[in-house]
């Protein structure tokens, strides 16, 4: 085909590492047409950034090793041009949009120092010479493109000064400067609230269409790779599966991977939507929260002293029945985290009342029967579980601090690791010689262990990929059958939580602003912000799609945070 | 019961054993991929050796002691006398394989007391944090506003300059990196949600601080005390150099550095084996060292 802007044509890489060397792509053929959306999909490690880094060209040589393919870009080998040829087309030509907006930006610069630098290199690279207002006029032009206003209070900005969704459309402008033809786009978003990311996958689409963009988007997301490609490759293990048409992909899937990949996404709305009831006959109330208040000093200045107080939590009122799934779900820093910390007896309350199984937590977070009522999952198990020591060491910690002696705990941890699906064998293995979803089986082995009636959930899923999650949430389902356990589950995966609890409660800025019936809510949202939040998740269908609340620009920016003006 | 959401995905897809290196296979390659540091465990090895054999490997061990033999003084190096002989006829060879115990037995002595206690003060104050943290680490700045080779002067001249002393000297300062480094891994590995946890399961302090956190602050400390050891050797060479340390005629490389530089240039040998002595034995510690930094990937 004459029109490929990006042809991608049996790309074989492989890694030397220690003295071993493994493939990492097999025949990977991709081809990007002039205008097109194309959207690259897999799982971590199928070997997707691999691809995008050969492309543009950053793979560091060693460790890999390209064997053999062809990258054309304009009928044009990059992988035969020498360093200075390749360079030219690097932002002109092609250009890319990293996943972290915070950790792309170098702290110490402004904005306006950060972009025009992009500028002066390739200008340099292109052999052009613009000063220094020809350079903040180009600046401003792309600001508008990615709809910022206020052009110089963010171009003097330093990055830590800007919002993750502002920091991220500035990082689509620095993309944009030299005119790209093919945008590259590493799961832009994927670090920003859903809401921001709707916005951001939004501004992306219309950049596309207004600017003749093609764009190559890289995700692990099939709701938003819905919303974003005209064609789509699926990719596992380095190796493209199964590519079709988006319409095909989602009407007809023909890989069973493909298949797997779409049964795993939890649905929305539908028929397929699972509604979970509190299954205990008898129901009593085992967390009762009045009032809860929660604010942290923030100390600046001199001596630090305490200037003023950030409240965490407003407010809050909750009610949680044993055997209930209870999710808490709320934004990044809606407060979630801290109403966990505080069950836990992590943190004091600032005002109100707690109490857990009829009993004032204040009068019983010190003691050791506690730590037998409430335990936690964390969200990633790289960071929960130490690093430096063994399953069965990391499990025995709360049975030895209650009593039991080494007999019992060799059998305890026996039982444990098979009620999580482990074989004991892994009782003597460090947590990085286990995969992702087994390191969290160990962790909810550890917060099962002092059999507890109540396990708050931190995310438990969102470290891990989509078919992962599946197994864990059955897990989880397995567990508090048998053990009669109540779940509070914290998260902002909307979708999963529809069909994991029972009863849900929105936070926004520290405060409930809805709480009731899982199935109530999604299917009647009444507050404003559960409305925007709804119509935000990515879906995989267009029924779903039809069936989210219908809510204006305006209305949006009446709850949201807005990304567009400082 | 299968919940339906999973029940369409098999569970073996994480039930995969991995079969990647073991990290201390990855180490160990790192460790052979660097030459350098192949060679920094072998001059360190040797050092040690002979340092344990020096009475059977010497080849004339009464030169060790309080020996004359005024017939070979001054004479250079030789086949007799590999190192040549000092101002009364010892075999400068033998002194600088008996002056390796001296050395080592100074970097054992020292690290021996310094470490476990700066590490001690690093624990304790990254841990509690708050006053704890101020207190210890306050009083770390102050001692390392203190120049050392004041400090050793003062202590030696009080008590008597001996190698005891000596030690005991070095000791009070050098405890104090080891609190900054502990202190500094220790407050990073507290934002991570393992500590927490520990601390949910309902673990004690001495649990969370010697089990869960000191593990991972070992390859520090072992990279540390292996850079340590060179600098060691260096600063107890300096004091005898001064005259603050080891007495004669026990066989010490700085104070035959001393002596030796009296007979310069003439008798060069004299003051240069015993310097290349140290030399070498620092140049292994460190080469050591800076393997061990990149086989185990830690910042000191």
């Amino acid at each position: 085909m004459e029109d490929n802007i990006l042809d991608v044509r049996n790309l074989n890489i492989s890694f030397s590492n220690y003295g071993k060397t493994s493939k990492v792509l097999r025949d990977v053929s991709i081809n990007v047409s002039r205008g097109e959306r194309v959207s690259l999909i897999g799982q971590s490690g199928s070997g997707k950034t691999v691809t995008m880094r050969a492309i543009i060209g950053t793979l560091p040589t060693p460790p890999a090793i390209i064997e053999s393919g062809e990258i054309l870009y304009e009928n044009q080998n990059l992988l035969a041009l020498n360093r200075i040829e390749r360079n030219k087309i690097k932002g002109s030509g092609i250009s890319i949009i990293l996943q972290d907006p915070l950790l792309s930006f170098n702290p110490v610069l402004t904005i306006l120092r950060q972009m025009e630098d992009i500028i002066k290199y390739s200008d340099i690279r292109i052999g052009i010479s613009r000063g220094h207002e020809g350079r903040k006029k180009l600046i401003t032009e792309t600001l508008r493109k990615v709809q910022l206003s206020d052009y110089e209070r963010i171009l003097n900005s330093y990055p830590i000064m800007l919002s993750g969704g502002m920091r991220q459309r500035v990082l689509i402008g620095m993309a944009l400067l030299n005119n790209p033809k093919l945008l590259i786009a590493d799961e832009p978003g994927t670090a920003l609230d859903v809401t921001t990311q709707k916005e951001i996958l939004d501004l992306l689409n219309s950049l596309v269409k207004d600017e003749g963009l093609s764009l190559l988007f890289i995700t692990h997301n099939l709701g938003v790779v819905r919303e974003m490609a005209d064609r789509i490759y699926v990719m596992q293990n380095g190796k493209i599966v199964e590519t079709n048409s988006r319409e095909n992909i989602f009407k007809k899937p023909k890989h069973q991977y493909t298949i797997k990949l779409m049964e795993s996404v939890p649905p929305l709305f539908g028929d397929k939507v699972i509604d979970v009831k509190n299954t205990n006959s008898e129901v009593d109330e085992i967390i009762s929260v009045a009032n809860l208040n929660k604010s942290f000093p923030i100390r600046t200045g001199f001596f630090n002293r305490i200037t003023s107080q950030n409240h965490a939590v407003k407010s809050v009122n909750l009610t949680i029945n044993s055997g209930d799934i209870y999710g808490i779900a709320g934004e990044s820093g809606s407060g979630k985290t801290t109403i966990a910390k505080i069950l836990l007896g992590l943190y004091g309350a600032t005002s109100g009342t707690v109490k857990i199984n009829k009993l004032n937590l204040a009068e019983q977070a010190e003691l050791k029967s506690y730590r037998k009522l409430i335990q936690i999952v964390y969200q990633n198990p790289g960071s929960s579980l130490n690093r430096k020591r063994t399953v069965s060491q990391i499990l025995s910690v709360p049975l030895k601090f209650s009593g039991y002696s080494n007999t019992m705990i060799k059998d305890r941890v026996n039982e444990l690791l098979q009620m999580v699906d482990l074989p004991v064998s892994y009782s003597s293995m460090y947590p990085h010689e286990l995969s992702g979803g087994q390191k969290q089986r160990v962790a909810i082995a550890r917060a099962l262990s002092l059999e507890p009636k109540i396990i708050v959930l931190d995310e438990p899923t969102s470290a891990l990929d989509v078919l992962i999650q599946g197994t864990v949430i059955n897990l989880l389902h397995k567990l508090k059958k048998q053990l009669g356990l109540t779940y509070i589950f914290i998260s902002h995966d909307l979708s999963l939580m529809r069909n994991f609890c029972n009863k849900i409660a929105i936070m926004f800025k520290g405060e409930i602003c809805e709480a009731g019936n899982t199935k109530d809510i999604f299917s009647n949202p009444k507050h404003l912000y559960t409305k925007a939040l709804i119509s935000s998740i990515p879906v995989i269908s267009d029924k779903e799609e039809s069936l989210k609340p219908k809510v204006t620009y305006e209305e949006r920016s009446a709850v949201l945070q807005n990304t567009r003006k400082i | 019961m299968n919940h339906p959401l999973g029940a369409s995905i098999s569970g073996e897809d994480d039930m995969e054993q991995h079969r990647s290196l073991t990290s201390s296979q990855m180490a160990w390659f790192r460790f052979r991929s660097n030459p350098s540091s192949i060679i920094g465990a072998f001059i360190v090895l040797s050092v040690i050796f002979v340092a344990i054999f020096a009475p059977l490997i010497a080849p004339s061990p009464q030169s060790a002691g309080s020996f004359v033999d005024f017939m070979n003084r001054h004479s250079p190096p030789s086949r007799d006398f590999l190192f040549g002989t000092d101002n009364v006829g010892r075999d400068i060879f033998t002194r600088v394989i008996f002056g390796y115990r001296v050395s080592l037995g100074l970097v054992v002595g020292v690290l021996g007391f310094a470490v476990p206690f700066g590490v001690f003060l690093g624990l304790l104050a990254g841990y509690f944090g708050n006053w704890t943290e101020f207190v210890i680490m306050r009083f770390t700045d102050i001692m390392l506003a203190i120049p050392p080779l004041a400090m050793a002067l003062a202590i030696t001249a009080v008590l008597s300059p001996n190698l005891i002393n000596a030690m005991i000297a070095i000791t009070m300062l050098w405890w104090t990196w080891h609190t900054r480094l502990i202190y500094r891994i220790v407050k990073a590995q507290m934002n991570e949600d393992y500590v927490e946890a520990a601390r949910v399961a309902g673990a004690s302090h001495f649990h969370i601080m010697f089990r869960e956190l000191l593990p991972n602050c070992i390859s520090a400390i072992s990279v540390k005390i292996s850079l340590d050891a060179g600098f060691v050797i260096l600063f107890g060479a300096a004091l005898s150099f001064l005259g603050l340390g080891v007495q004669p005629p026990t066989p010490d490389l700085g104070t035959m550095v001393s002596t030796g530089s009296e007979y310069l240039p003439e008798y060069w040998w004299e003051a240069l084996m015993p310097g290349l002595a140290i030399l070498y034995a620092i140049l292994g510690f460190n080469l050591l060292g800076d393997g061990l930094r990149d086989m185990m990937d830690v910042e000191v």
